[in-house]
């Protein structure tokens, strides 16, 4: 660790001196040095921990705390991302007068997603879903002396707020069916309950779970949440809005008893394809990001209503490394240009089979290295889509002028190798650290619905191919509109001399 | 009334309005230069008012420049008096303190959000892939289209609007005076002063963007008023209540006159003690280097000097080349010289002799890249593939942001041999930029004429073995302000290609024998002049040295030995570091979560034309700009006039913008960059969105939120010549002596006919002096002291 830390002159205690004679120092940089030398001893001790229990996976409860391999995965995780963002901020928020502020805050919001994973008591587990709302809406009110960040931090709050009262509604109410206060007790006995009450109790969960993923008709408060600084966006991208994943995987027992996964699954497909096209029109970069996060999101609680939770949890750490990575150096985005018309693409018969023999060996490897899509399952799915995106990759380079036809060749071979290959070992790393959960690994048979989304996807995928969304006015702007910012938190306030 | 009058009457009012310009190429200019033709504090009345703005410095900057003596406590009670406050400092900090800006609610909220949607839809270049229907149409007539469709308000049919913009005005204003229409013009102009800016921009320019998109004043105030209509507001906006307190806003002009002048007796105190300590005998230089009058020229050159025995010299970092270049990287044409001036020449990238293959090389490597872009962007907008991409690639994210977060210095480093690959493979080509093809060839005298000014200029008097022309660009990452840090002169880009063209023009043989036939401009033979480039993040020294004959070779590595030792010791002293400067620099440049990577220009606050000599033995702590100027060869004034006419007004733009973004960093400069989101490829919105953020973030300005870094003073010019000398350019140039009058820029005479006294100028031709006898006296006497301790 020391030969990393040293590089980074915030974190190498001999730079100290130096540090305290530039300008501007002030205590402050020496409070937030001790919260990232914290959180990354944190994430250190955790990979180490994760290192040394390899082949034999903690498992350890009291009735109030539990502590498994799956708390050890988010623990790892989180730690991670809190590490990362509290070295970025040390610099960037140099000089905020809220960095203080912003520090509390994030190991706040750090602890209790800890705190979450390794509660077994209903109520630190409730109570701890709770605060992490708490934590990052203050995040997005962390400037508290501007107006708009106040009104989206509020704005944030009810809707956290709601969320909570809704999961508490949802495990409250079998909890005092079944008089069993745990949360592992009341995810092993959910056959004993009756359906209504399971039915309920598995919706109250699930829409706790999308506002917290930002999920249509939930997205707004997501969309308004720029206020807060680029590092808690990080942070609130690859650790807080992904909380469904989460949830969704502890509960899959009480969806699948209550017979819900469908719902799961068409909220996060609709979600999926609107996101995706609203983000095709964003002219904001944070906006453009937060939108693709939607659209990702969707397609986690899609993973989840196609029985998978594993692979969801999966998704949701790569999508935080990808995102996380996205806002951290959203200043890159300005470039001079000049307009230029979409190009118009066409594929030679020698190429369009190309494409189809690569998208058939990707989905064949894929299915090899996971097992997914082997029996006609809704595994299926998942490696369609593992097809279409290989696909859609050579299609993109076997059309380039500039490549040599040796490098249309290995190169599209070597991405969808190696992307799968790096893929299916983090998939089955995960797998292996969630074996103590119930059902979170539980193909569905095929059914219309999936077929029907699956049709809709390749639909999506020619329309946006063939451009043929451009032209559509209404839905531009009905589009436009559904991803604008909470109003209150826009040119609300003026400020006027007296 | 017609439409030709509309038009007119629309763009009179909007002088009111500052130009916005674009973050890949950020000119700082005056906000209010629309207002420079009126007195400073009458300006600021006006503007303030308007815009709802501060224009004289915030309370707290005047309590830390009081407070540190940055305004002289006795001098202020002394202008006080003499414009009749008695008022103490403290009470007057307390005054001020009760006048600073309160957070109301905005009466305009819903038209402004609704604007601000649309207008940052349709100027959007290209950030958005699906782009807003109907754009071809101009502004007006694409939300005309979909404005139906728009449920902020409730419109059915498109034929309920008002075909056109002077349609929808015209309805507007019925039943107004004609009084009232430019109130009511300027007060809606101003409601989103960065995004107006911005069309005013796009309409001056006639960007790319603006020849394909239309938009206009006219179309933005027809949207406008129309949607007030809609929505039942008032579009005459109730009176403008002088907001401000008259009597308060006199009282902070004089503290800051009196903060401006304290600052030009430390600075002509400092030029005395510098002059009155003569330089030893000069013996001919190893090397000559000719860097930008940008004030961070002056640290390195202090630092070069002392590494060696070289000569530096201070000139206009386009170096004379009123040019267009065009990027081998990504075929773009951007403008190379100030923007005050036409661009006569198009520069382009030719291989060097020899180099031809590797070039090609380089050229489809950057092809390669580009495909790269676009072949990710592809993957990530797609539907399914961005699922399938996330899924992929995120562990390769991940090791990313690790990457970045620890090691950006060791990245940096690696990086290195990447940097100029396109300076050491390919030179730059000069054409004539007309639209006449047959005439783009230049002539010989014309190339000789560049060479000649340049050395004209500086009041050049004979030549080392080598000669450097050093252009500067700064090194970031991860920052949306990155050209704010480039070069001033050269429109906000990196000034090395103007560098590089100069000196393969002064390499010319027969440029050399005009020279010296026609103007007596002896270059000897054995002069070799090589471009460089001053990186201005880590103060790195690049020189392109591809074309250097072999007979320079150990004169070559002695001075890239010394530039290395002078960017150790210029590092050092920068960042306050005992002996990790370089290595901190490093990390500075390429650090993703750095908000300040250098200052920039912050803390300008002079100008000083006259020779190196003036002020080689200073330390001026990089406030001042500093241009070549030897009134001794420049007989009849006519160099210095060039002077006063280029560099001298941009270098009051840049200081009129570092002025109006500390005094109110919300209306006038970038805000905190730490919620910045970029719009459209060209600018910043905080937070969720709103109006487009038109000057510098709060970190180029600031040490921390509240403590100052840049000290908003007006420019004092100092220039060495004789006073009869610049009273006559004066009176030959109408626009320079309104500068003056209207106190935009001060001016500050050192005569050399009459003991280097100093003098400032006051209205209508009137010379005051700057130091009373007394205190020159009393200052010398401190030095010799000084002299004695030593
Ligand atoms: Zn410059």
């Amino acid at each position: 660790m020391k030969e990393k830390t040293a590089s980074d002159p915030l974190m190498d205690p001999d730079n100290y001196a130096e540090l305290k004679s530039r300008p501007g120092y002030s205590g402050s940089v020496f409070g937030a040095r001790i919260f990232s030398i914290f959180l990354w001893t944190l994430f250190v001790g955790n990979l180490f921990i994760l290192l040394i229990s390899m082949n034999d996976l903690p498992d350890w409860s009291n009735g109030i705390f539990l502590f498994n391999g799956f708390s050890l995965l988010i623990w790892l995780t989180v730690s991670f991302f809190s590490a990362v963002t509290s070295s970025y901020a040390l610099n960037y928020l140099h000089g905020f007068t809220g960095h203080s502020r912003f520090n509390w805050l994030s190991l706040g919001f750090t602890a209790s997603v800890m705190l979450l994973v390794v509660s077994d008591h209903i109520i630190p587990f409730l109570l701890s879903w709770l605060l992490m709302g708490v934590f990052m809406a203050g995040l997005i009110g962390v400037n508290s002396k501007w107006g708009e960040a106040r009104q989206a931090a509020g704005y944030a709050q009810r809707i956290f707020l709601a969320g909570s009262v809704l999961l508490a509604l949802g495990i409250l109410l079998p909890a005092f069916k079944l008089n069993m206060f745990t949360v592992t007790g009341l995810i092993a006995a959910t056959e004993e309950l009756p359906y209504y009450i399971a039915f309920t109790s598995a919706v109250c969960i699930i829409t706790a779970a999308i506002i917290q993923s930002a999920i249509y008709p939930f997205h707004r408060w997501l969309l308004s949440a720029m206020t807060a600084p680029t590092p808690a966006s990080a942070l609130m991208h690859a650790g807080f809005v992904n909380g469904s994943g989460i949830i969704l995987a502890i509960f899959s027992t009480m969806i699948i008893a209550s017979d819900t996964l469908n719902i799961l699954f068409i909220i996060g497909g609709l979600t999926a394809v609107i996101s995706q096209f609203t983000k095709l029109l964003q002219v904001n970069v944070k906006q453009k990001l937060a939108c693709s996060t939607i659209a990702q999101m969707g397609f986690m609680i899609m993973q989840c209503g196609l029985g998978f939770f594993n692979a969801a949890v999966v998704h949701l750490i790569l999508h935080g490394f990808y995102k996380a990575y996205l806002f951290l150096s959203a200043g890159e985005e300005v470039k001079y240009s000049s307009p230029s018309a979409p190009l118009i693409i066409r594929i030679k018969p020698v190429q369009a089979v190309m494409v189809s023999i690569f998208s058939i060996a990707g989905a064949f490897l894929f299915a090899l290295v996971t097992g997914k899509g082997m029996t006609l399952d809704s595994g299926i799915f998942l490696t369609l889509i593992v097809a279409i995106t290989v696909g859609q990759a050579t299609y993109n380079i076997v059309k380039q002028r500039i490549l040599s036809n040796t490098q249309k060749l290995y190169i599209p071979v070597l991405i969808f190798v190696m992307g799968i290959g790096i893929y299916a070992l983090i998939y089955n790393g995960v797998t292996y650290l969630m074996a103590g959960m119930p059902m979170v690994n539980v193909p569905l048979s095929l059914s219309w619905i999936q077929i029907g989304f699956g049709i809709i996807f390749l639909a999506g995928f020619f329309m946006m191919k063939l451009g043929a969304y451009r032209n559509v006015s209404w839905l531009y702007v009905k589009l436009m509109n559904a991803s604008q910012p909470y109003k209150k938190s826009v040119l609300m306030y003026k400020s006027r001399s007296l | 009334m017609n439409s030709q009058h509309l038009n007119n009457s629309i763009n009179e009012v909007s002088r009111a309005i500052g130009r916005t310009w674009p973050l890949y190429s950020f000119v700082t200019s005056n906000p209010l230069s629309g207002y420079e033709k009126s007195a400073f504090g009458e300006a600021l009345e006006k503007a303030g008012k308007l815009l709802k703005a501060n224009i004289l410095p915030d309370v707290s900057l005047f309590r830390q420049a009081w407070e540190s003596g940055d305004i002289n406590n006795e001098a202020l009670i002394d202008n006080l008096a003499e414009n009749g406050f008695f008022e103490s400092p403290e009470l007057c900090l307390e005054l001020f303190e009760n006048h600073s800006k309160k957070e109301i609610e905005n009466e305009y909220h819903q038209v402004d959000l609704i604007m601000a949607k649309w207008l940052a839809a349709f100027m959007d270049e290209g950030l958005a892939e699906w782009q807003m229907p109907g754009r071809k149409k101009g502004f007006y007539k694409a939300w005309r289209d979909l404005a139906r469709y728009d449920n902020d308000f409730n419109v059915s049919r498109t034929s309920d609007i008002p075909e056109t913009s002077a349609q929808a005005i015209e309805e507007s204003l019925h039943g107004f005076s004609r009084d009232e229409y430019s109130r009511i013009f300027m007060s809606h102009l101003a409601a989103l002063p960065g995004w107006t800016g911005y069309i005013k921009h796009r309409v001056e320019a006639n960007t790319s963007w603006q020849q394909n998109f239309p938009i206009s004043l006219q179309d933005y105030l027809g949207v406008r008023f129309w949607i007030c209509k809609h929505l039942n507001l008032q579009i005459l906006p109730l009176d403008l209540k002088t907001s401000g307190n008259r009597r308060i806003a006199e009282m902070q002009l004089i503290w800051l006159k009196t903060w401006e002048q304290t600052w030009q007796k430390t600075l002509v105190q400092t030029l005395k003690k510098s002059n009155s300590s003569k330089t030893k005998q000069k013996k001919k230089p190893d090397a000559q280097l000719v860097f930008c009058i940008d004030t961070r020229s002056e640290l390195i050159r202090r630092h070069v000097e002392a590494a060696g025995n070289y000569e530096t010299y201070g000139y206009a970092g386009f170096f004379g080349i009123a040019m267009d270049y065009t990027d081998l990287k990504d075929g773009m044409l951007r403008k190379s010289c100030p923007p005050i001036v036409e661009s006569a020449y198009k520069v382009s990238e030719i291989p060097q002799k020899n180099r031809e293959t590797d070039a090609l090389q380089l050229q489809k490597k950057n092809q390669v890249s580009g495909f790269q872009d676009y072949f990710l962007t592809r993957m990530k907008n797609m539907l399914p593939s961005a699922f399938g991409y996330v899924e992929g690639t995120g562990v390769l994210y991940g090791v990313s942001m690790l990457a970045r977060t620890l090691t950006p210095g060791f990245l940096y480093r690696k990086s290195s041999g990447r940097r100029f690959q396109q300076e050491s493979l390919c030179e730059t080509d000069m054409i004539k930029n007309s639209t006449n093809r047959g005439l783009q060839m230049i002539s010989l005298e014309e190339k000789a004429g560049i060479v000649r000014s340049a050395f004209n200029l500086m009041g050049w008097k004979e030549f080392a073995p080598l000669v450097v022309f050093a252009g500067h660009g700064s090194h970031t990452a991860n920052n949306a302000f990155g050209s704010s840090l480039d070069c001033g002169a050269c429109a906000a880009s990196p000034g090395r290609n103007n560098a590089r063209m100069i000196a393969k023009l002064a390499n010319l043989k027969e440029v050399r024998e005009l020279l010296a036939a026609e103007y007596n401009i002896l270059i000897p033979g054995n002069t070799v002049f090589v471009g460089a480039e001053h990186n201005t993040t880590t103060d790195e020294i690049e020189l392109f040295d591809a074309q250097v004959p072999e007979s320079h070779f150990e004169q070559l590595e002695n001075l890239k030995k010394n530039l290395r030792r002078a960017r150790e010791t210029a590092t050092r002293d920068r960042l306050r570091t005992k002996d990790k400067g370089v290595q901190l620099s490093d990390i500075k440049a390429n650090n993703w979560s750095e908000t300040r990577p250098e200052w920039g220009l912050a803390k300008n606050a002079g100008f000083i034309i006259g020779p190196r000599e003036l002020t080689k033995n200073s330390n001026l702590d990089s406030r001042c700009f500093l241009h070549s100027y030897n009134w001794e060869s420049d007989k009849e004034g006519t160099a210095l006039e060039g002077i006063m006419q280029g560099p001298m007004v941009v270098t009051q733009w840049i200081n009129n913008h570092y002025y109006f973004s500390s005094v109110d960093n919300e209306v006038f400069g970038g805000d905190s960059k730490i919620t910045h989101n970029i719009t459209g490829r060209f600018g910043v919105v905080k937070g969720n969105g709103g109006d487009l953020k038109m000057g510098l973030p709060l970190q180029s300005l600031n040490k921390t939120d509240t403590e100052m870094y840049h000290q908003p003073l007006r420019l004092s010019v100092l220039i060495q010549a004789p006073e009869k000398r610049i009273s006559d350019i004066l009176l030959r140039n109408e626009n320079l002596k309104q500068l003056l009058d209207n106190e935009w820029i001060y001016l500050l005479v050192m005569d050399p006919t009459e003991e280097n006294r100093v003098k400032r100028y006051s209205r209508n031709m009137d010379w005051q002096p700057v130091i009373e006898k007394a205190e020159v006296n009393a200052a010398k006497s401190t030095i010799s002291e000084m002299e004695l301790v030593n």
